[in-house]
């Protein structure tokens, strides 16, 4: 008796509780406070400047709540489908909010960018477009391109070139090899680094089109020859002791990876830009003197474009559909575009998609790196974004684990490719 | 828990039935139990119903469940990768419980003992309990790493949690790292209630510490390896914060345990239906494993082993 | 033998847990976690301070607080009137406690979590503090009706025949009669709030909101290869607990026993 009543109780409070009101980022007229998610990151202090500066002015104070990289998906998923969702949230664009968009959580922005056509011309068209969804635009693009790059130990080189090709890459990794350097750090307890490896071959192989084919979701596209082929290159690179023996226990998020690196016991790492920003910030002298930066090589045979990147167009933030104060939250992105936050975001080594970036280059702290970014984005015919974050995060969860089992030769390259087969 | 039911059971079913009613006394209504019913049934007893119901329906947390018939339990059925997860939680509870209980068993005799310095020694052994799941993990996550921890004394490249023996052993292995202090007191106490006169008739027959160890001790605590075995058995199948932190499941899918896997599917993909199949299949395996362990144990009533504490 | 082995299993890792907190970064990094320390500083601990470790002391604090206090409010008078109440409804629902101790509380997060957010409580320590507590509540009903029960029927008798309602007796009988169970049971409600992981993880999001075990894992991720700094703080979030243990051992023995059996 008293059990069933209890899950009446319970039940009902469930039902009155999908329909209630929902306690947004804030309340009252006038007042109240407007949440911007963010990753924590080197961006953090020009991004809580912005918010200082904008406060001055604004009745709405805006609160920048920051989260672990890792575990942000999670905690958006979860407080997004919750009464707690934040105002304005970083996101990656694409299948990173698409099912938010499904799910009408999300503001259309493009009256916004309709109403300020200086707001939407400042951005480069084809990473705006990344935040489109059904002709709609769901992001604002406010932070840098992170491509993916080829990292090298300047020391550790000595006379040696970056590889331009793949022979050049494996008869480097057999010269390293026998040094006793390891000749690629890779944190392979944290499977998105495993990742990047499997983007650039795939696009190298076969180019742009073939996981666009899979994202679509079409039968088969998993079967490309060019997944195969570079699942086969890095069993080859696995086989070799490219990534030494032990990478399958080096915790990326542990900065064990880029220890390794930068103490000159790896000699080239593979990762996103954000990485140069993280050893200015840890090892500011190799950093300075000891790290260089090269694109990712080409391969023999393979049809895509050797231009081509992968990683992170930009970064977008989006508006919930249920901000109170979607209003204000445009208001404040448009803050963001200032010069002041603009040289902030230079300064800390990112480069944004801005149209008008380009001068202000000189005059950050490492104007090489920002230049090479510039220039590897602008010519890249193709940039694709970051696979687990195109995919559904169910597929994206399974192709990971893939991967890592790939690596860690627990499945062949055939085995590989027949079980990411249903991934969508 | 178990131990104390035997004494503890609802007031009409033991008050002694020749004894005279007191007319005026004042016994509590059954107003006294609702607040605490209130709030276990709230959150103990209709999450258990609410799993039930969940399990039947597809829910992304956006928006509400939708009802989606037996969707989930074909899948669960079907799933290899649930066969994995089960297959891989079965090995991490033989590893715990293969470890702990000889472990436990044998300080906990040891510890017995009213030696000054064994009380000494009992006390460190205790300090593992005193940190928390995580802090234990991350801990051991610093430990183990393959560059800048233990391992690089051992020779080799230190490649031992990046493997999936590997990594299965760091996980059965932290656990114990902080289980088997409580087991051990388990044991001490079971220890301590063995008569002594028993031992006192072995001495003078003759027999040697190891053959009253087997011929005495063992049988003699035969109820508390049970409820040793039965807390870490459930205890090994729920682990979740070890998993988390030491290897979040990896390498690939090598520590995907049930309760890893139910909250991967959950709360990192998604899938909440499906995530709640998970953790019904979970409450059943561990309540039956308990109810078969206690039956083959031939014993329904578990003994004190609070006493002595 | 098998007591010396144990004791360098369980001492080793301690030691180097303590000694890597007063190394330097670069000592411990090039000497390994098993080095005498090159030198001593008390940089870590102080680091930890600049990552937020008080802000989520204190929801810990809070977080623990509400629990044992809902613990206490609820599970001494249903005990009492399990113990004495004639009621059916009251064997029906220690039926219900004893049911519950079967359940292991992973497998609700998923229902709690839709509760909690349905109940608008998301991202908020009473978040926590619920279902902590609830999780609680059957090992402390049974342990303080065990306790409740040996009172004499005797001492009941006298005081109802001084005239004293439920309430007195509850207060002046039972409650001085069962200080030991009442404080294992504080302690044993407390160590599941300090200690608890899932909870927290799934029912709150935001810094403000962050206990110490969620912040400890941050802190993995934060603190990166800076291991003795991040062992700092495993060390300060245990801290409270072993000053509790050196003052309060065999209370806090039968706690943890509470709490193992869960």
């Amino acid at each position: 008796m008293i059990r069933f009543g209890l899950i009446a109780v319970l039940l009902l409070a469930t039902a009155c509780g999908t329909s209630g009101p929902q306690a947004g980022g804030g309340e009252g007229a006038g007042g109240g406070t407007l949440h911007v998610w963010v990753l924590e990151d080197k961006l953090n202090a020009t991004q809580q400047k912005a918010a200082d500066e904008f406060n001055k002015t604004s009745p709405v104070k805006v609160v920048i709540d920051k989260f672990n990289p890792d575990s942000y998906p999670d905690k958006l998923r979860v407080s997004i489908g919750s009464p707690n969702a934040p105002d304005v949230f970083f996101n990656w664009g694409s299948g990173s909010i698409s099912p938010y968009v499904k799910a009408g959580e999300l503001a259309d922005l493009t009256p916004a960018f309709d109403a300020d056509p200086a707001f939407k011309s400042a951005f480069l068209p084809a990473v705006l477009d990344v935040g489109k969804i059904d002709n709609k635009y769901y992001g604002v693009p406010l932070r840098g391109m992170q491509p993916v790059i080829l990292f090298y130990n300047k020391q550790v080189f000595g006379d040696a070139q970056p590889p331009k090709t793949w022979t050049e890459l494996l008869s480097l990794v057999d010269r390293f090899k026998a040094q006793g350097v390891t000749p690629f750090a890779l944190g392979g307890a944290t499977a998105w680094t495993e990742l990047m490896w499997v983007e650039y071959l795939v696009d190298r192989f076969g180019g742009p089109d073939v996981f666009k084919r899979i994202y679509n979701g079409e039968p088969g596209a998993w079967r490309d020859p060019a997944v195969l082929k570079a699942a086969q290159a890095i069993r080859d690179l696995v086989d070799r002791g490219a990534f030494g023996t032990n990478y399958a226990s080096v915790d990326y998020n542990s900065h064990a990876a880029e220890t390794l690196f930068a103490k000159g016991r790896a000699a080239m790492h593979l990762m996103g830009s954000w990485e140069f920003t993280n050893h200015t910030e840890l090892q500011p002298d190799f950093a300075k003197n000891g790290l260089g930066f090269a694109p990712f090589p080409a391969v023999d045979g393979g049809t895509g474009d050797p231009a081509n990147v992968v990683g992170n167009p930009t970064n977008f933030f989006s508006v919930t559909a249920k901000s109170k104060h979607q209003d204000t939250a445009i208001k404040f992105l448009k803050t963001m575009m200032s010069d002041s936050y603009v040289q902030g975001l230079l300064d800390a080594g990112d480069v944004p998609v801005l149209g008008s970036v380009e001068p202000k280059l000189a005059s950050t702290p490492n104007p090489d790196f920002a230049r090479f970014q510039l220039d590897l984005v602008r010519k890249a015919p193709a940039f694709t974004l970051s696979w687990d974050q195109s995919l559904s995060s169910a597929g994206a969860q399974t192709m990971l684990t893939t991967i890592q089992d790939l690596f860690n030769r627990k499945i062949t390259p055939e085995q590989f490719v027949a079980n990411v087969e249903n991934v969508k | 828990m178990t131990t104390v039911l035997d004494r503890a059971g609802p007031a009409a079913a033991v008050t002694p039935p020749g004894r005279r009613p007191v007319a005026m006394l004042s016994r509590p209504g059954a107003g006294w139990i609702v607040p605490g019913l209130v709030l276990f049934g709230l959150f103990g007893i209709a999450p258990m119903v609410l799993v039930a119901y969940l399990s039947f329906t597809q829910w992304n947390l956006l928006g509400s469940p939708q009802f989606a018939g037996l969707a989930n339990w074909q899948r669960f059925f079907t799933d290899p990768a649930i066969l994995d997860s089960l297959w891989l939680s079965a090995v991490l509870t033989v590893l715990c419980w293969g470890f702990q209980t000889p472990v436990s068993l044998l300080l906990g005799v040891w510890a017995a003992g009213k030696q000054r310095s064994r009380a000494v020694l009992s006390a460190i052994f205790f300090l593992p309990l005193l940190l928390s799941s995580t802090a234990i993990a991350i801990l051991w996550h610093a430990l183990l790493d393959p560059n800048w921890g233990l391992p690089s004394y051992l020779g080799g490249d230190g490649n031992f949690i990046g493997t999936p023996q590997g990594a299965m052993i760091s996980v059965a292995f932290v656990a114990s790292w902080q289980f088997i202090p409580f087991h051990t007191l388990i044991y001490q106490a079971g220890t301590r209630q063995i008569p002594e006169v028993l031992y006192q008739a072995a001495v003078m027959d003759g027999a040697s510490r190891f053959q009253q160890f087997v011929h005495i001790t063992l049988p003699q605590l035969r109820h508390t390896i049970v409820t040793s075995s039965v807390l870490m058995i459930v205890g090994a199948l729920t682990y979740f914060e070890t998993v988390l932190v030491l290897t979040a499941g990896g390498p690939g899918t090598s520590t995907y345990i049930l309760p890893f896997r139910m909250y991967a599917t959950g709360f990192r993909s998604y899938d909440m239906g499906y995530a709640s199949a998970i953790a019904f299949a979970l409450v059943v395996i561990a309540t039956a494993i308990s109810i078969i362990l206690v039956r083959i144990s031939g014993f329904a009533k578990m003994r004190s082993t609070r006493e002595g504490l | 033998m098998i007591a010396l082995l144990w004791l360098v299993i369980v001492a080793v890792p301690l030691l180097a847990l303590f000694g890597a907190t007063l190394r330097t970064q670069d000592d411990y990094l090039d000497n390994g976690p098993l080095a005498f320390p090159d030198g001593i500083t008390g940089d870590n601990y102080l680091s930890v301070f600049d990552k937020g470790f008080g802000t989520a002391l204190g929801n810990t604090v809070m977080v623990t607080a509400g629990t044992v206090l809902l613990v206490m409010i609820t599970a001494i008078p249903a005990a009492y009137a399990i113990v004495r109440s004639p009621s059916r409804i009251v064997s029906s629902g220690f039926r219900m406690f004893l049911l519950g101790l079967a359940i292991p509380m992973q497998v609700t997060v998923v229902p709690i979590y839709l509760v909690i957010t349905r109940l608008h409580l998301y991202d908020s320590l009473l978040a926590v503090v619920l279902p902590t507590a609830a999780f609680s509540l059957p090992v402390s009903v049974l342990i303080l009706a065990s306790a409740m029960r040996d009172v004499s029927e005797e001492v009941y008798e006298s005081m109802a025949l001084d005239g004293a309602g439920s309430w007195r007796v509850l207060l002046n009988l039972v409650v001085p009669m069962s200080t030991s169970a009442i404080a294992t049971i504080g302690i044993y409600s407390a160590l599941q709030a300090w200690n608890g992981f899932l909870f927290p993880l799934v029912l709150t999001q935001s810094a403000d909101q962050r206990v110490l075990t969620l912040s400890l894992w941050e802190y993995q991720t934060q603190f990166g290869i800076n291991v003795p700094g991040l062992l700092a703080a495993v060390v300060l979030s245990g801290l409270p607990i072993f000053i509790a243990y050196l003052f309060a051992r065999r209370a806090l023995t039968s706690g943890l026993m509470g709490v193992g059996g869960k």
